[in-house]
């Protein structure tokens, strides 16, 4: 009977009440596990660029200023959220923060940048051990030898200059 | 002659007004009510007054093929229940009315009729379709509003409102067959005439991006708004004025927070009926209607014969 | 039949022309053939075998082997099987004889091929740009070898039109889309109406194509790509998650352990719970039934939230690696998405009974969208549009993945090939889903979430997957291949093969059921098109005004590219 039905379906509404949540007037608990913002901490960072390495939308990199000092950038903009950069990190780093709400009209409220001092390694590559052979990091000590498309790991001013976002770094050309 | 008519006037002026200043309040409450049905909040009941005032605030773009005709749409839309409200006989049906049923329904078609024109005048191919459904419902639909006015006008032997309302449509028994049988008909009929859900065709969002309303936006569209609004709550009086008579007696202010009920009662109910049906296709409305006003010609025929 | 009968009629009328078989286990095979049978092959695998067609690939070998080479995958889905037809085609040129006229469902793959890797096929019933806007420059095939990812054509116009059939006579043109409030990504149906009843149409997608495939083969690598995947779909992310992950471990024999394999199970079905939820809802609001809408998504609400307490997001569960999956179901967890079980029971049951009994709302679905069973083995219509018509077919009984095999579950099926057909059968494969959910938390079996890769992936295996998507069979096809990412990645979604039928599902019938008819196959077009050129270097454009917008656009077009 269809106005049995439609009975049905009205009450089934009345009976469930308002679900309507008062956010954002009163935020609502995120799960643990929830993904949000990657942030880095420049204390435990060593380096190796594991992060950035496997990072899938490519929005870390990793440069050298000079022989002791690495600059790691997290740019934020095509971030996915999906936590590799955390998973990977051998020092346990990175966390994914439960910060959800990420709007702003300024990139670099997003954006986390890291001055790394780096001391000479014993042997080159140590320090990331990837965790299986399809993740293995493509440069050997401060010396990047895979360039181009392969991984976009920028090494001079004349090629992060292009991005608006890193040129806040003054660095010298090679 | 000239107090009667500045009674006549300053009356209508008021109950314009009135329409006018109502018709978003019964808007807020009907969306209040669909969102409880839905577990939602819903919006505060006063918000269609701030959509209208912040339409009206917006530019008045000039898109589609006629502007002015658009403009000229927009007006006639809103001034048509507004001029109903106006002819009306007092509150509950007495007092002096500066009207009669050919004008009542002369009125309420010349609303249809400027959506009409609304479409038209916007020119886009989903005006069009809008429009042409909404001719379509119109040619079954005005008949039934006019049968209703006339079953009345034959058992009050007379076409002037103030005679025709306040339970006319029962005849001098006050149960007359062919008034019960319109009440029936129109009780079936009467969502299509306020445009709601399961017979908002016209306006189909989800199938031709609103239709007529398609390049109307800012004050056009506030008036093309607003005077859905006033459709409403009119033809809810209208049908509460012909068919649910009573408490006309108890005088004024009583007797206008009774008819006032009244209506409101038939918007809650339009409002759940719209909350709880799937939308028609216009071939299924117009099947539905055609018995509906074979339904009607009956009644008009009981009735000239006095049942 | 098993994969020896399948064969024996086919070696027997075509043996010469079969150059080898590869048995890549004993549910996926790989026949390599000549160019010229290929045609012959498949129209004898499509109507004497009744096999189903599933998708057509074309990919530039040419580093490898020196040549081009075109696939057909076909199902045997009564015996399990996934069948590929491959042929190889001289480098200098490229050309096959298009299947598209014996077989329909074939006509898009063919155009794609022809678009993005410069395959021709000859004598294509429709030979019509499919991918590629119309102003694209000629004999620039984004997917051959020597385009890089971040391409920026010479010659580009892209100002030209898309060129449209002439509309039949005493027609009207309608056009619905690119915007429309009905579609939730842009695409284009050019709609011949004559009055209120529509008499012809014509699609113009992949507006939303993003160029996945080719960063998959260039920039990303094979970790990588499950999050490139599982952003093909709005909706079914997991699904290409699943997919592409299967594909590979089958192509490299990568066992994976049960733990991994029940989890994979339960977010599948998870995501189809919220899924089919989410669609009857939008099926009501395209009625103009909201409250519908709200109900649906008022119930469907907790599944996202123990989404998120699983996987860390609502939809984008990030759940695979290769070899395994990234997230477990703690205890609590477990006990908690029993629960979020049972209360979704209880609600849907009662609201299932009642939809099922309304007749207003089967006034508007009954007879619309029909789409019978001629029309479901032409175009190779899948998901609950083949369901509903009564065609006994579903993945994860026919080609069972993940843990499917290890738990019981029911195919719906409704004996009525229309939009309420459909609405039934999606309504009720909910049930089937908590029940397989159920029995997975039960079996879950203890142990490690990720199998250990210890040497590099083998290179230039084929791997296939077809998995039960909510919308229909979502098939990954790849090849793997050198530095850590595949040769060649083909996604073909499920919508991609149920928009070819709407053309005939929406003839002769009002405009007013267009959109539900749409609606009814539940369209992702994001997953049909699949391409996403990402330029890394845009990161700074904001509220730019239109005309500075496209300046900056042909600026950039006229830039040199990357160094």
């Amino acid at each position: 009977m269809s106005w049995w039905s439609k009975l049905t379906e009205a009450l089934s509404g009345l009976q469930a009440g308002r679900v309507t949540l008062d956010y954002p007037a009163r935020p609502r608990p995120l799960p643990k596990r929830f993904r949000g913002r990657p942030i880095f901490k420049a204390e435990q960072c060593i380096g190796c660029a594991g992060c950035a390495n496997n990072c899938p939308a490519r929005e870390i990199l990793v440069f050298d200023v000079c022989q002791e000092v690495r600059i790691l950038k997290y740019l934020g903009r095509r971030c996915t959220y999906c936590g590799r950069c955390a998973d990977l990190c051998p020092e346990k780093a990175i966390t994914m923060s439960q910060t959800a709400d990420l709007a702003t009209d300024r990139i670099a409220d997003i954006q986390q940048h890291l001055e790394l001092f780096m001391s000479t390694c014993q042997r080159c590559g140590r320090c990331f051990t990837e965790p299986s052979p399809i993740e293995q990091l493509k440069l050997k000590g401060y010396r990047f030898d895979d360039l181009g498309n392969e991984r976009w790991i920028y090494r001079s001013q004349a090629v992060l200059g292009r991005n608006d976002a890193v040129d806040d770094i003054p660095l010298e050309l090679d | 002659m000239s107090g009667h008519l500045h009674e006549i006037l300053a009356r209508g002026l008021l109950q314009a007004g009135a329409v006018l200043l109502a018709a978003p309040l019964a808007e807020g409450v009907m969306r209040k009510i669909t969102a409880v049905l839905q577990s939602r909040q819903g919006p505060p009941v006063i918000q269609p007054y701030y959509d209208l005032l912040k339409l009206m605030g917006k530019e008045d773009l000039e898109c589609g093929e006629s502007p002015w005709m658009q403009r000229l749409a927009g007006w006639l839309a809103l001034v048509a229940p507004l001029s109903v409200a106006a002819l009306w006989p007092g509150i509950g049906g007495q007092g002096p009315a500066a009207g009669d049923a050919i004008l009542l329904v002369y009125l309420l078609t010349l609303g249809g009729v400027a959506t009409l024109l609304a479409g038209l005048a916007a020119g886009s191919t989903y005006s069009l379709l809008g429009i042409s459904r909404e001719m379509m419902t119109m040619m079954v639909l005005e008949p039934l509003l006019a049968i209703a006015l006339l079953v009345a006008a034959c058992h009050a032997d007379s076409l002037q409102l103030a005679d025709l309302f306040g339970g006319a449509i029962y005849g001098r028994s006050g149960h007359s067959g062919s008034g019960l049988l319109m009440l029936g008909v129109l009780v079936f009929a009467f969502q299509a005439m306020v445009s709601r859900r399961p017979f908002d065709m016209t306006e189909a969002e989800s199938e031709i991006m609103e239709g007529p309303l398609m390049e109307y936006s800012g004050p056009k569209l506030a008036l093309l708004q607003w005077a859905r609004m006033a459709r409403l709550v009119v033809s809810s009086a209208l049908m509460v004025a012909l068919f649910w008579p009573g408490g006309a007696q108890l005088g004024f202010p009583w007797a206008a927070l009774v008819f006032a009920a009244k209506t409101a009662a038939v918007i809650l109910a339009v409002t759940v009926i719209a909350a709880t049906h799937v939308r028609y296709r216009v071939d299924q409305a117009i099947r539905y209607f055609g018995g509906m006003l074979l339904a009607g010609l009956a009644a008009l025929g009981l009735a000239c014969f006095g049942f | 039949m098993k994969p020896s009968e399948i064969l024996t009629p086919i070696k027997q009328r075509y043996g010469t022309a079969i150059q080898r078989i590869d048995r890549l286990d004993d549910r996926r095979l790989v026949l390599h053939v000549d160019a010229g049978a290929l045609k012959s092959i498949c129209r004898f695998l499509f109507r004497d075998l009744d096999a189903r067609y599933i998708a057509g690939i074309g990919a530039d070998d040419r580093p490898y082997s020196g040549r081009f080479m075109v696939a057909h995958n076909f199902a045997f889905d009564r015996d399990g099987l996934l069948a590929s037809v491959l042929a190889m085609l001289p480098a200098d040129a490229p050309e096959v004889d298009s299947i598209a006229g014996e077989v329909p469902a074939a006509s898009w793959s063919e155009r794609e091929f022809h678009d993005l890797v410069g395959i021709v096929p000859r004598n294509h019933p429709n030979p019509k740009r499919l991918v590629l806007p119309d102003g694209w420059p000629d004999r620039v095939h984004p997917l051959r070898k020597e385009r890089p990812w971040n391409d920026r054509p010479d010659g580009y116009d892209e100002d030209r039109p898309f060129a449209f059939d002439p509309a039949p006579p005493g027609c009207v043109v309608v056009p619905l889309g690119p915007f429309h409030p009905t579609l939730d990504e842009p695409a284009h149906f050019r709609l011949y109406v004559d009055g209120e009843i529509v008499r012809g149409c014509e699609y113009r997608g992949f507006m939303v194509h993003r160029g996945i495939e080719k960063l998959a083969e260039s920039v990303l690598t094979y970790n990588d790509i499950p999050m490139a995947a599982e952003r093909i779909c709005g909706i079914c992310g997991c699904v290409h998650n699943v997919a592409y992950a299967q594909a590979v471990e089958q192509a490299a024999s990568i066992p994976v352990p049960p733990r991994a394999e029940y989890i994979r199970t339960i977010m599948l079905e998870i995501e189809r719970l919220h899924s089919h939820l989410l669609w009857v809802g939008l099926a009501g609001h395209i009625l103009g039934y909201d409250t519908l809408f709200m109900h649906c998504f008022r119930i469907r609400e907790p599944v996202m939230w123990i989404a998120e307490k699983i996987s860390g997001n609502r939809k984008t569960y990030a759940l695979c690696l290769i070899g395994g999956v990234r997230w477990d179901i703690t205890p609590e967890l477990h006990d908690e998405l029993d629960q979020v079980l049972n209360r979704l029971e209880a609600q849907w049951r009662p609201l299932v009974s009642a939809l099922l009994e309304d007749r207003n709302l089967r006034r508007r679905a009954a007879g619309i969208g029909v789409a019978d069973r001629a029309l479901i083995k032409e175009q190779g219509l899948i998901g609950p549009v083949a369901r509903a018509a009564g065609i006994d077919i579903d993945c994860r009984r026919d080609h069972p993945y993940a843990a499917y095999d290890r738990v019981d579950f029911d195919v719906i099926l409704a004996q009525d090939p229309d939009v309420w057909g459909r609405i039934s059968v999606r309504a009720r494969e909910v049930f089937e889903s908590i029940r397989i959910i159920r029995q997975c938390l039960v079996k879950l079996p203890a142990g490690l979430l990720q199998a250990p890769i210890a040497d590099e992936l083998p290179i230039g295996r084929i791997g296939m997957s077809s998995v039960e998507a909510p919308r229909g069979e979502s098939h990954h096809w790849l090849i793997t291949g050198e530095n850590h990412r595949p040769r060649r990645w083909r996604v073909r979604a499920p919508t991609y093969q149920n928009l070819q039928g709407i053309p005939a599902m929406i003839r002769d019938q009002r405009l007013a059921d267009m959109t539900i008819t749409l609606g009814s196959i539940d369209p992702c077009f994001s997953c049909t098109d699949r391409l996403e050129t990402v330029d890394v270097r845009t990161g700074a454009v904001r509220v730019c005004p239109p005309e500075e917008l496209r300046d900056r656009l042909r600026q950039r077009w006229n830039e040199p590219t990357t160094p």
